[in-house]
């Protein structure tokens, strides 16, 4: 996982899969400390993570949640068509705002 | 479950770690390529064998990585017929709610039968001493036919 931050707007692109082992940790970990930095305009980059199971899915709950506490703004991009068929059983995709590529989702954060 | 003789049988044995599910994919492909799946039902089968062994890995094996998962293909003519086996206590199916519903949406947990529910023509689980039997089904489609019973053409073009 890596993390770039760019003005306001912090990127952290993930890789390999999200389920349920140190990968969500991981993630977890970023979250915590993207927030503790008062950073609240996160995008998610999905565009290399093959596998979403059910538990990577309570973890991208988990990070859109503390996001929300604080006020903050979590945007997906670049998810597969296989993560997008997960989020929309679930109805996920309700929930998380999914953008093509990092402009639209920096367009989506507004002023 | 007995083998029927027109069933073509894979067998996979893993120990209880998720990192070793995306191992399952690979087996998926092939499989399903056998099956004649289209790409959602390939996935479909994936997304849900998948979800049945993160059960088997988290809640039948504690993450105790020295208990193996068993997972058997059965490619027959109609279906293909899935089991997920672990050694585990097993749940209870009565509590499992609609992950869906608006009060459940954003739980973090409570979504790995839901999911193979939506996307498998049959799930069932066997609860019994020696462990949790899951087992998923996904049938081929039928082929498309028009009104004089023909197989309808792959697109409109002629």
């Amino acid at each position: 996982m890596t993390r770039r931050d760019d003005g306001d707007v912090t990127i952290l692109t993930l890789s390999g899969r999200l389920m349920g082992g140190p990968d969500t940790e991981q993630f977890l970990k970023a979250m915590r400390e993207v927030i503790d930095a008062k950073r609240t305009r996160v995008i998610l980059d999905m565009g290399d993570v093959a596998w979403v199971n059910s538990s990577g899915l309570g973890a991208l709950i988990a990070g859109w949640t503390l996001l929300q506490e604080k006020g903050g703004s979590l945007k997906l991009i670049r998810v597969s068509r296989r993560i997008e068929q997960i989020l929309a059983v679930t109805k996920l995709d309700t929930v998380f705002e999914l953008h093509p590529d990092e402009a639209s989702a920096r367009a989506g954060f507004g002023g | 479950m007995v083998d029927t003789p027109d069933a073509e049988v894979v067998r996979l044995v893993i120990p209880s770690r998720l990192e070793l599910l995306s191992i399952i994919d690979k087996v998926v492909d092939g499989v399903a390529e056998q099956m004649g799946f289209e790409e959602d039902d390939k996935d479909a089968v994936a997304i849900s064998v998948i979800e049945a062994g993160t059960n088997a890995i988290q809640h039948g094996h504690g993450h105790e990585s020295e208990r193996m998962v068993e997972i058997i293909f059965r490619l027959l003519p109609d279906e293909l017929v899935i089991e997920v086996m672990d050694n585990g206590r097993g749940f209870n199916l009565d509590v499992l709610e609609d992950a869906t519903a608006p009060e459940n949406l954003l739980k973090e947990r409570g979504r790995g039968i839901f999911i193979m529910r939506s996307m498998m023509d049959d799930v069932h689980f066997e609860f019994t001493d020696s462990g949790t039997r899951c087992r998923l089904v996904k049938r081929r489609r039928p082929l498309e036919v028009d009104v004089t019973g023909s197989p309808a053409p792959l697109d409109d073009t002629i």
